[in-house]
């Protein structure tokens, strides 16, 4: 960084001001939930809150085998499947939507205000509307079905904006010269446009999953009598008062960093692997 | 070969109309499907009588009536509002803040965009977490009052940190706050740096430039991120129900209590109301910029 | 309708060698700009040729139309006789090099070069075998597995090179293919592209707003105004010989003149402008009246420079004015006059001197100076 070093004696006060404004951001962000994570690993006379009596994974054994929930297996074997599904149907209509919105087409602005709707709508009114929806038509509502509906609301707008983004810096002059190549439409989707936005289409994938494996509000009245994750920590916040809960929320951000990281680790691969220096391979 | 010959009777523009169309259909049709039929259900219900899970197509106020007249509901919207404002002013100053030093003061581009994921990694994970991890720290045996008594700073724990507005928005900060970094953000990298350079030539001193070159090109992420923070507020109940300690409710909340006791026509005409309101200031806000030019071809 | 009779049987054989021949081309856009307004022009086959123009004359929006990138909204584009608009560019024998190149960043060099046999559904083995083949001819054997961000400017061009020919197209298509090049590359890769042409005996189009870049390069340089031709002809002509002003001003190494025709005879004609100066210059075949404006240009490397003071001025063909600006360009000295009685929107009159006459007789800024020439390098230009 030999860039830094050069000017480093021209760092004024605003430097060091907003510096510090991000780095207590930082705590800010990080600190409870550090809390947390260590309090679920409290000894079993612990409390919730500290000090820390002793270290122990007595509270994850309580929610696990105990049943401090009414069914954390049941919850995760829903809430994954459904994040799943929402990722990628949530990576194909947006790159769908992404690739239309290049181009003007009548209704575009009223599709686009939608899609600002949806984003910004409150979660739980959604909800409202798709359960009452559901029993107005006579269909029961299911994790599945009006779940999935409901969760699309919500991650489809990020989604899309995301695939704005991208499209902002991708140039048209691949696609023909794809098909100044030969190449059929589908042969320029499949071989050209997918990897060339593979790196943004992982990050959807990352919004799409995670979006999905945390919505609550929206969930709330479209997920039918089984539950999914996030309703059922609800539901522990309303009536567990031990550190299972703390364990619950260690055990479910875990899955989350774990998917963060695979995502971003991917990202980086492939940016790196792209954009390798012409010095790394000689 | 067949396939690529000039189709008599449809002109390019046409086919690439079809071409978008079907692209945007799936989108187009989720959007039908879970936005605005329910929305429009909400509508009718609202206006509807309803028992037992029918609705009777009987047109009445009464549930407009009975949410417009109560003062639990000006309450209710007042102490929303007053939440609101009170988050916006913190998210935007910190959210700022933030985005400049990302942008501005963090040299090399790969550290700030390191710095820009540390931020970011929160947001995906679960928001209830985050938010009942804040009850270890602000209780009245929690970590901050401990911390204060022990240095002697106060002899009484502080009551006000918990189950108080000071801890809804706290939350909503630490919730939110990431919504205003992002537009704000990405409006901060496309400035052209020679500006500073040209402003600072043609004698501007530093706030000058930050009050007339940096915030004017900075609107329209402000105005988003603006746009998400409020109305993410103005949408919650379970911050407020949870951090309140159950003392406060918000427009939603409410709406959560009535279809717990079944009462669907009064929290839909509730949802309505509150639909109306935000719509009415998202589009007093949209006057401001265009935000379809902003975000679709994002330079 | 039979497909066989919409399309041309001899658009899909590579008998021809890339006759192009476009028809009332007019390309007009949604909002209603014309970006081309009826254009007719030819290219013979195996031709270097240039399209060439000033940003926005459409140049680009013309070689889009023949690569079948745009459609034009009326006009017909042949190629080797036949008509191709509506056909794809593989059907039509064409092969385009973008101006960023497009080189698609996850692929590297050999699958890039290889991409056209890999969409005809042609085995691994084959496709790479002839991928290589063509790596070779532009110099990449070494950089074949190199990724196009690991790759120089000019490495990157000769990729996108490779990969257009790769197909042995009829038609080689090129937009402003060295303007992302620096200045020493682009002399280098120029020449190339010139030799390739020559080796593969096929029609290159290439689009340049630079007129050196053109005329180096060009059998065939189009120039082009606002959506329309305004001159077609070997290089040496449209340098010597311009057209109109527009294409002397343009092409550059020209003063313009004009003046009010008062005899034509015999071929022969002379004016006199505003301020009373007299020129005399051969005229062609086409019949004017006395009175009508004719404007001339004349070479600036064939006018003759000398101080006021001490010679004698001569009565046609010669200006005299005020030397505004000298500029020292190595081979030459580039002398800039104000002329007498000069209106406001006339071009300053230029002469480049040999740099040995010009110091041996130097003249300074704000000397009185006389500049005259023959009236063989004179050359009447057509009205615009």
């Amino acid at each position: 960084m030999a860039q830094s070093k050069l000017s480093a004696d021209r760092r004024g006060w605003p430097f060091y001001a907003l510096g510090a404004v991000f780095v207590a951001y930082v705590v800010f962000l990080y600190g409870p939930m550090v809390c947390i994570y260590l309090l679920s690993f409290q000894g079993p006379q612990g409390g919730l809150s500290f000090p820390m009596r002793g270290v122990s994974l007595h509270w994850f054994d309580q929610l696990i085998e105990q049943g401090d929930t009414g069914d954390l297996m049941g919850a995760l074997s829903r809430s994954i499947p459904l994040a799943l599904i929402v990722m990628a149907l949530t990576v194909l209509i947006s790159l769908a939507g992404g690739l239309a919105f290049r181009s003007r087409f009548p209704g575009s602005g009223t599709l686009f205000y939608l899609v600002i709707a949806s984003l910004v709508a409150p979660g739980y009114v959604l909800s409202i509307g798709i359960g009452l929806m559901f029993q107005m038509f006579g269909f029961e509502t299911n994790w599945y079905t009006s779940a999935l509906g409901a969760q699309l609301s919500w991650t489809l707008p990020f989604g899309l904006l995301i695939m704005f983004a991208i499209f902002g810096r991708f140039s048209r002059s691949y696609e023909e010269a794809s098909r100044d190549l030969g190449a059929n439409q589908l042969q320029t989707m499949w071989l050209v446009v997918v990897p060339i936005l593979l790196p943004g289409m992982i990050a959807v994938a990352l919004f799409g999953f995670t979006l999905s494996y945390d919505e609550f509000a929206r969930t709330l009245q479209t997920t039918g009598s089984t539950n999914t994750v996030p309703i059922e920590i609800w539901s522990m916040t309303q009536n567990v008062t031990s550190p299972s809960i703390y364990a619950l929320g260690t055990l479910t951000t875990g899955l989350s960093f774990v998917v963060i990281g695979v995502s971003l680790g991917a990202i980086a691969l492939i940016q790196r692997r792209r954009l390798g220096s012409v010095a790394g391979q000689e | 070969m067949a396939a690529t010959v000039r189709k008599p009777g449809l002109s390019p523009i046409m086919s690439a109309r079809l071409k978008s169309f079907a692209l945007v259909l799936p989108l187009a049709l989720v959007l039908l499907v879970f936005v605005v039929v329910p929305l429009a259900v909400v509508l009718a219900v609202s206006v509807f009588r309803y028992d037992n899970f029918e609705v009777i197509p009987a047109f009445t106020f009464e549930n407009y009536q009975s949410v417009l007249s109560s003062h639990l509901t000006l309450s209710l919207y007042l102490t929303m509002l007053k939440l609101a404002a009170m988050t916006w002013i913190c998210t935007l100053l910190i959210g700022y803040s933030v985005a400049a030093f990302l942008v501005f003061h963090v040299r090399s581009r790969l550290v700030a965009i390191g710095l820009f994921l540390l931020c970011t990694v929160p947001f995906w994970t679960s928001n209830v977490i985050r938010m009942i991890s804040w009850l270890p720290l602000l209780g009245k045996q929690g970590v901050i009052n401990q911390a204060l008594m022990a240095s002697g700073l106060i002899q009484e724990p502080l009551q006000f940190l918990l189950f108080s507005d000071f801890s809804v928005v706290v939350s909503y900060v630490h919730l939110f706050t990431i919504f205003m970094i992002v537009p704000i953000f990405n409006a901060m990298s496309r400035i052209d740096r020679s500006l500073f350079e040209a402003a600072h030539d043609a004698g501007a001193a530093r706030w000058q430039t930050v009050l007339w070159v940096v915030l004017p090109l900075t609107k329209s992420g402000i105005v988003l991120g603006s746009i998400f923070v409020v109305t993410l507020v103005m949408g919650d109940f379970y911050v407020v129900k949870v951090m309140s300690g159950g003392t406060d409710a918000s427009v939603v909340s409410a709406m959560y209590d009535d279809i717990s006791t079944l009462l669907f026509p009064h929290a839909a005409a509730s949802a309505a109301v509150l639909m109306i309101i935000l719509t009415a200031m998202v589009a007093a806000i949209l006057r401001l910029v265009d935000v379809r030019k902003e975000l679709v071809s994002g330079r | 309708m039979d497909i066989e009779t919409l399309v041309p049987m001899n658009a899909s054989t590579a008998t021809g060698r890339g006759a192009v021949e476009l028809a009332g081309i007019v390309k007009r856009y949604a909002d209603g700009t014309l970006a081309v307004d009826g254009i007719n022009l030819r290219i013979a086959s195996g031709t270097y040729c240039c399209l060439l123009g000033p940003s926005g004359c459409g140049k680009t929006t013309m070689l889009r139309m023949i690569a079948g990138h745009e459609t034009p909204s009326d006009g017909e584009i042949l190629i080797d006789g036949g008509n191709v608009v509506g056909l794809s560019p593989r059907e039509r024998g064409t092969a385009m090099m973008f101006q960023s190149y497009a080189l698609f960043p996850h692929l590297n060099v050999r699958d890039n070069v290889a991409f056209t046999l890999r969409v005809r559904g042609i085995g691994k083995a084959e496709r790479y075998r002839e991928a290589d083949r063509v790596i070779e001819q532009v110099q990449l054997t070494e950089l074949a597995q190199r990724l196009p961000a690991q790759l120089s400017g000019g490495q990157q061009q000769r990729v996108a090179l490779a990969r257009a020919i790769i197909t042995r197209p009829r038609v080689l298509l090129l937009d402003e293919p060295l303007s992302a090049l620096d200045e020493f590359l682009r002399l280098q890769m120029r020449s190339e592209l010139r030799e390739l042409q020559r080796q593969l005996g096929i029609t290159f189009i290439h689009v340049t707003h630079t007129q050196l870049e053109a005329v180096a390069v060009a059998d065939q340089v189009v120039v082009m105004d606002r959506g329309h031709v305004v001159q077609s002809d070997p290089a040496r002509t449209v340098y010597a010989e311009p057209r109109s002003a527009y294409v002397a001003r343009f092409m550059g190494g020209q003063n313009v003149l004009a003046g009010k025709l008062e005899s034509v005879a015999d071929g022969l004609a002379t004016l006199r402008d505003a301020a009373g100066r007299g020129f005399a210059l051969r005229v062609g075949g086409a019949v004017r009246a006395t009175g009508q404006r004719l404007q001339f240009s004349v070479r600036r490397d064939h006018v003759r420079i000398a101080k006021l003071a001490g010679a004698t001025v001569p009565p046609l063909n010669a200006v005299v004015g005020l030397v505004r600006a000298v500029e020292y360009q190595g081979t030459f000295v580039k002398v800039t006059l104000t002329l007498d009685a000069a209106a406001a929107e006339d071009d300053p009159f230029v002469a480049y001197v040999e740099e040995g006459d010009y110091f041996a007789g130097p003249i300074g800024i704000a000397d009185r100076a006389v500049a005259w020439w023959e009236m063989d390098e004179m050359h009447a230009l057509a009205a615009e």
